[in-house]
C-alpha cells in the first residue's frame, strides 16, 4: 500500500485507480479521429495514473457538431472525460458556425496530431513543382466537398497563387475527387499525407502524376519547413514567393497561419474540458509524453498516425487558440475568396 | 490472385466464421418471415456493425443478404406466401406441389438451385472485378448520372404495380432525399431549424419504417394463412435429380439473374417472374406450369439467388445500388469507412474478396442448413404472428435508438413506418422509394458535377449513348414480360381513401416548394425540378383515379389503358392495420415513461395475452429470453437503452435503462 502512494506521488490529487475515461469522438466509427482515438486508447490506460478503463463513445451527426455539443454540456472536469477533436470541429468554431455550443478555444489541449496536404496535378499539364501552365489554363477545375468545411482553404490557396481559371467542382469527397482527378475529369487535386503515400505516390512513380506542393510544417517559432515525404516540393510559402514576386507576410501570412493551425498542426487532438484543473492536464500530458516513449507506440507510431510527431503541451493550446478563433482580416480574406466564386456561405 | 487465396484464410479465422455464420441465421430467420428480407435484416444489424472491425462488419452483412432468398421458400413452399419479393414467382409451382404432398422435393429442388446460383453469381462477381479498372475510369461524371438517372427510372418503372405510381414514388423519395444541408452552398433545406433534419434522417431509420413496419402490421392482420401440417419428410433425393437433370435451365436462370441484379436499382422483386417467364417461353410442354411443375421452383429461385453477385457490381464499383437492399449494404459501407469506386478495386481489394467468398460460404451454408435441419425450421413457420411480431417490434426500437441514440429517430421510424403501411396497401412502390431517397445527393452532385465538366456534351459520348439504348431496351422488354396480375378494378373497395391519400402526397412537393423558394438558385433548383415533376405526375394520377372511379370514357384508349391497370390496389384491411401501427405508438409512449427494458417486458406480454389469454407462460418466457439477449449484446457492445421519464426521477442500473457507467 505504501509503495502504491510512493508510485503517484508526482500527481498526489490525480489518481484514476478504478474510474472510466469517456473519450467522445463526434464521429462514426472508422474515421480518422475514431482511429486515433483507438490508437491512444491502451497507452493511455497504460500511463494514467491509477490505470482507468478508457471507453470511447461515438456520437456522429450534424457535421460533428453534435458529439461536441454533447461533450460541452455533459463532460465532467475531472479528467473522466476527454474530448476527440479534428480539423472539421475546428473549423465549425472558426468559421462561426451558429449552431455550435461548445468553447474549444478554452479547452485544454493534450496532445494534436499534425498533418499536411499535398498538391498535385498530372504529368501532362504541369512540370513538377511548377504552376506556370496551370496559371496560363482557362479552367482549372478542382473537388470541393462544401464550402462550410475545411475544403474552404482551397478556395483561398487558389486565389493567393493567382490561379485565375480555378474552379471548384461541389460535392467531391477527397477519394472521388482523386477518381475524378485519374479519369482527366478535374486538373488539381489533394491529399492528406496517409493517402498520398498510399495512392499518389504510386501514379508519381509511374509518371503520370506531378508534384505541385504542400501546405509545410510550421514549427513553434512560426518557420516553415519541407514535408519530409515530398522534400522536393515547395511549401506553400515558397510557392507564394515564386509566384507573388513577394515574401508572404502581413495578412497573408497571418491567414496561412490560421489556416495551417486549423488544417495541419491540430489535424487531430486529444482535449480536456476548459475547467480541468492544472494538475488533471498535467497528468494527462505526463501520460502521453510517457506514452510517445513507449517502444511499442515508437514502433507503430508512423505507420498508424503518419510521419509527424505529436505536439505536446503549452504549445499545442495556442495552436488551438490559432485555429479556433480567426481574426477579422482573416475572415474577411476568406470570405473574398468566397464570394469571387459566387457562394452564398460565409465565414462569420 | 494471392489475395484472393488470403482473403479465404482470413475468412476461416474463427472470428470471421463465427459472424459470417452470425448473419446467415439471422439472415435465414429474416427470409423465412413472410415479407421480411434482406432490407430489413440488413436494417437491424446497421446499428451495430458499426462497432465492429471493418472486416467483421462486411462478413456479417453479407451473411445477412445472401440466404434471405434461400430461406424464403420455406413459406412459398409450405404456405403459398412469398418469405420475400424474390420468390413470388416460386408460389407459383411450389405451393401446389406442396399441396400434392411433395413438398420436400420442391424445397430440396429449390434449395440447391439457390446454392448453385448463389455460387454462380459470386464467380461472375469475382471475375468482373477483374476488369473493373477500366470500366471505372470509362464512367465519367456524365455517364454515372446517366446510370443513376437511368436506375431511377428503371426501378420506378418495374418495381410498381402502376408505371406512372412506380415513377411518382421514385420522385417522392428524391424529395425526401433531399431534405437537409444543401450540398452546393451549404443552405438548410426544410430543416424547420433543427439539428435533426440538417443531415437528412437516417437511412436505416427509413429502410426499418419502409419495410419492416408494414411487413410486421401485414403479418398480423393476416393471421389466417398458418400452416396446419408440414410433411417435409420424404422425396429429398428426387429434388436433388431434379436440379441435376435441369442443370442447363439452372445455369440460364442463375446468368439472367446475374445480368438482372447488375443493372443497377433493380433486383429482388422482378429477378424471379423474369426467369419464370423465361422458363415458360423456352418450354415446349406448358401444361403443369402453375399446377406444380418443379422446374417452375428451380428457374427463379436459381435466379434469385445469383442477382446478389450480380447486384454487388454496381455497388461495388460505382455506389449505386444493384438492388433495394443494397442501398442499406452502402448504408453499411459508410459506417465501417469505406467509400466504393476505384478504392474496392485496388487499395481495398482484400476487402473485395472477403465479400465474394463471404457470398459463396454463405450461400453454402445457407442451404446446408436449410436442407439440413428443414424440418426444425419448417416449424418456424407455425409460431403464431402474435408471438413473432411485438419481439420485432422490440427488436426494431433497440435497433433505432441505437443508430444515433436520438428520440427523434422514433418519430422518424413510425413517420416512415406509416409511409410503409400505405404505399404498401395503395400499390406504390417501396424500393423505389428507398432508392430515391438514397440517390438523391448523388443525383444532385452529379447533375452540377456533370454541367460543370461537360455542359450537354455528355449525352454524345460512347458510353452514354450504350446506356441510354440499354435502358430503354430493357424497359421496353421488361414491361411487356411483367406478369399480369389479373387486376379488376371493380373488386376494389374504399377508393376514395386511396384518392385523399394522393392529396395528402401532393403535400410534400408543394411544401418543399414553398419552402425552398427563397434561397440561392443553386440549393433550390434540384428540390423544386422535383417537385414540379413530382406534382406533374401525382396529378395525373389523381386524374386517372378519379376517371377510373367515376369510369369515365375517355380511358378507353391504349394509352389511358396503360395508365389505368392497378391504379387502384389494396392488399388486407387497411384499417386493422392501423389499429396494430397505433399499438406500436403506444409502445413508443411506454417507452418514454418507463424506458425501454420495462417497457418492453410489458409490451411483449401485453400484446400475447391480448391474442391469446392463455398464453402466459410463453408471453413470460419470450419476454425473459429477449430481454437476457439484448441485455448480454449491450454488456458486449457498450450500447445504451432508451431511459424514460422515470429514469430521470428513480437512479435506475443501466439494465433498467439508467446511464451506463
Amino acid at each position: 500500500m505504501s509503495l502504491f502512494s510512493f508510485v503517484s506521488i508526482g500527481n498526489a490529487d490525480v489518481n484514476f485507480a478504478g474510474k472510466t475515461v469517456t473519450w467522445v469522438v463526434p464521429f462514426k466509427e472508422g474515421g480518422g479521429t475514431s482511429r486515433f482515438a483507438r490508437f491512444i486508447q491502451p497507452f493511455l490506460k497504460k500511463y494514467l495514473p491509477g490505470n482507468p478503463d478508457v471507453q470511447i463513445m461515438h456520437i456522429p451527426g450534424g457535421g460533428a457538431i453534435k458529439g461536441s455539443n454533447y461533450f460541452e454540456k455533459n463532460a465532467k472536469a475531472d479528467g473522466t472525460f476527454i474530448f476527440g477533436c479534428s480539423t472539421s470541429v475546428i473549423v465549425n468554431v472558426a468559421t462561426g458556425n451558429p449552431l455550435v455550443k461548445y468553447n474549444l478555444s478554452e479547452y485544454r489541449p493534450v496532445v494534436l496530431l499534425p498533418q499536411n496536404t499535398h498538391w498535385f496535378t498530372r504529368s501532362d499539364l504541369a512540370e513538377p513543382h511548377d504552376l506556370s501552365k496551370i496559371k496560363e489554363r482557362k479552367l482549372v477545375l478542382y473537388a470541393l466537398k462544401t464550402p462550410a468545411s475545411a475544403d474552404l482553404f482551397h478556395i483561398w490557396i487558389y486565389e493567393k497563387l493567382g490561379i485565375k481559371g480555378a474552379k471548384p467542382i461541389p460535392g467531391l469527397s477527397s477519394s472521388g475527387g482523386y477518381q475524378a482527378f485519374l479519369r482527366g475529369e478535374i486538373h488539381l487535386s489533394s491529399h492528406g499525407a496517409a493517402n498520398y503515400v498510399k495512392k499518389v505516390k504510386p501514379e508519381i512513380e509511374k509518371g503520370k502524376v506531378v508534384d505541385l506542393m504542400t501546405l509545410g510544417i510550421i514549427g513553434a517559432d512560426g518557420s516553415v519547413s519541407r514535408n519530409p515525404l515530398a522534400p522536393n516540393a515547395p511549401t506553400f510559402p515558397e510557392m507564394y514567393e515564386k509566384v507573388n514576386g513577394k515574401k508572404l507576410e502581413g495578412d497573408d501570412l497571418e491567414a496561412y497561419y490560421a489556416i495551417g493551425a486549423a488544417w495541419s498542426q491540430a489535424s487531430k487532438a486529444m482535449m480536456l474540458p476548459a475547467d480541468a484543473s492544472d494538475e488533471i492536464v498535467k497528468a494527462y500530458r505526463d501520460a502521453a509524453i510517457k506514452m510517445t516513449n513507449d517502444p511499442e507506440f515508437k514502433a507503430k507510431a508512423v505507420k498508424a498516425l503518419g510521419p509527424f510527431p505529436l505536439i505536446i503541451g503549452e504549445e499545442a493550446g495556442e495552436i488551438i487558440k490559432k485555429a479556433a478563433v480567426f481574426s477579422d482580416t482573416t475572415k474577411n480574406q476568406l470570405n473574398a475568396a468566397l464570394k469571387k466564386h459566387k457562394f452564398t456561405y460565409r465565414v462569420q | 490472385m494471392e489475395q484472393l487465396l488470403a482473403a479465404l484464410f482470413q475468412l476461416f479465422e474463427p472470428t470471421h466464421l463465427a459472424f459470417l455464420f452470425a448473419g446467415t441465421l439471422l439472415g435465414l430467420i429474416v427470409g423465412i418471415l413472410p415479407g421480411m428480407g434482406g432490407t430489413s435484416g440488413l436494417a437491424l444489424v446497421l446499428p451495430f456493425v458499426f462497432t465492429m472491425e471493418p472486416s467483421h462488419a462486411l462478413a456479417m452483412m453479407i451473411g445477412v443478404l445472401a440466404p434471405t432468398t434461400t430461406s424464403d421458400t420455406f413459406p412459398a413452399v409450405l404456405m403459398g406466401v412469398p418469405g420475400t419479393a424474390g420468390s413470388q414467382a416460386t408460389v407459383m409451382d411450389g405451393f401446389p406441389l406442396s399441396k400434392k404432398g411433395m413438398a420436400a422435393r420442391a424445397l430440396s429442388a429449390a434449395f440447391s438451385a439457390s446454392l448453385l446460383g448463389g455460387i454462380f453469381g459470386a464467380f461472375i462477381l469475382s471475375i468482373s472485378i477483374y476488369y473493373a479498372i477500366p470500366i471505372i475510369m470509362a464512367f465519367g461524371f456524365g455517364e454515372q448520372f446517366l446510370l443513376v438517372v437511368l436506375a431511377l427510372l428503371m426501378v420506378g418503372a418495374l418495381t410498381g404495380d402502376n408505371l406512372f405510381k412506380g415513377i411518382a414514388s421514385c420522385f417522392l423519395g428524391l424529395i425526401i432525399g433531399s431534405i437537409g444541408t444543401a450540398p452546393i452552398t451549404g443552405d438548410p433545406r426544410y430543416t424547420f431549424n433543427t439539428l435533426y433534419l440538417l443531415e437528412g434522417v437516417p437511412l436505416v431509420v427509413v429502410g426499418l419504417g419502409l419495410f419492416a413496419i408494414p411487413e410486421i402490421v401485414g403479418l398480423l392482420d393476416s393471421k389466417g394463412s398458418i400452416a396446419k401440417s408440414l410433411n417435409t419428410k420424404k422425396g429429398w433425393f428426387t429434388g436433388l435429380k431434379d436440379v441435376v437433370k435441369n442443370w442447363f435451365l439452372v445455369l440460364r436462370c442463375s446468368t439472367l439473374g446475374c445480368l438482372v441484379g447488375a443493372l443497377p436499382g433493380l433486383g429482388g422483386t422482378v429477378v424471379d417472374w423474369i426467369a419464370y417467364s423465361h422458363l415458360k417461353q423456352t418450354t415446349k410442354d406448358t401444361s403443369q406450369f402453375g399446377k406444380g411443375d418443379i422446374r417452375g421452383v428451380i428457374a427463379p429461385e436459381s435466379a434469385n439467388n445469383a442477382k446478389e453477385g450480380g447486384a454487388l457490381i454496381p455497388t461495388l464499383i460505382f455506389g449505386i445500388p444493384g438492388s433495394g437492399n443494397k442501398v442499406l449494404l452502402l448504408g453499411g459501407f459508410v459506417l465501417i469507412g469505406i467509400e466504393p469506386g476505384l478504392d474496392m478495386v485496388t487499395t481495398n481489394l482484400d476487402l473485395t474478396y472477403l465479400m465474394i467468398w463471404s457470398l459463396a460460404i454463405a450461400n453454402i451454408l445457407g442451404a446446408g442448413i436449410c436442407m439440413g435441419f428443414s424440418s426444425q425450421i419448417s416449424k418456424f413457420t407455425l409460431v403464431p404472428y402474435y408471438i413473432l411480431a411485438p419481439v420485432m417490434v422490440c427488436l426494431i426500437f433497440f435497433a433505432t435508438f441505437n443508430i444515433n441514440r436520438d428520440w427523434y429517430d422514433f418519430i422518424g421510424l413510425l413517420s416512415f413506418g406509416i409511409i410503409g403501411i400505405t404505399f404498401k396497401n395503395f400499390g406504390w412502390s417501396r424500393p423505389a422509394l428507398l432508392i430515391g431517397f438514397f440517390l438523391s445527393s448523388k443525383v444532385e452532385l452529379l447533375s452540377y458535377q456533370t454541367q460543370a465538366v461537360y455542359g450537354l456534351s455528355f449525352l454524345s459520348r460512347p458510353v452514354s449513348i450504350i446506356l441510354i439504348i440499354l435502358c430503354l431496351a430493357t424497359i421496353v422488354l421488361l414491361t411487356k414480360q411483367k406478369f399480369d396480375s389479373n387486376y379488376r378494378s371493380d373488386l376494389i373497395k374504399g377508393k376514395l381513401t386511396q384518392i385523399y391519400y394522393i392529396i395528402i402526397l401532393l403535400c410534400l412537393p408543394l411544401s418543399m416548394i414553398w419552402f425552398t423558394s427563397s434561397l440561392d438558385y443553386r440549393a433550390n433548383l434540384f428540390p423544386i425540378s422535383l417537385s414540379v415533376i413530382a406534382l406533374s405526375l401525382l396529378v395525373f394520377i389523381l386524374i386517372v383515379k378519379i376517371a377510373d372511379l367515376k369510369n369515365l370514357s375517355f380511358l378507353n384508349n391504349t394509352f389511358m389503358r396503360f395508365a389505368r391497370s392497378n391504379i387502384f390496389e389494396i392488399s388486407g384491411n387497411f384499417n386493422n392495420q392501423l389499429f396494430y401501427y397505433f399499438s406500436f405508438i403506444g409502445f413508443l409512449l411506454m417507452n418514454f415513461i418507463f424506458g425501454f427494458p420495462i417497457a418492453a417486458a410489458i409490451f411483449i406480454n401485453i400484446f400475447i395475452l391480448f391474442h391469446n389469454r392463455k398464453a402466459y407462460v410463453s408471453s413470460i418466457c419470450i419476454s425473459a429470453v429477449l430481454m437476457v439477449i439484448l441485455w448480454s449484446l449491450s454488456s458486449l457492445l457498450t450500447l445504451q437503452f432508451p431511459n424514460g421519464l422515470i429514469g430521470l426521477f428513480i437512479d435506475l442500473p443501466w439494465w433498467l435503462g439508467g446511464q451506463l457507467n
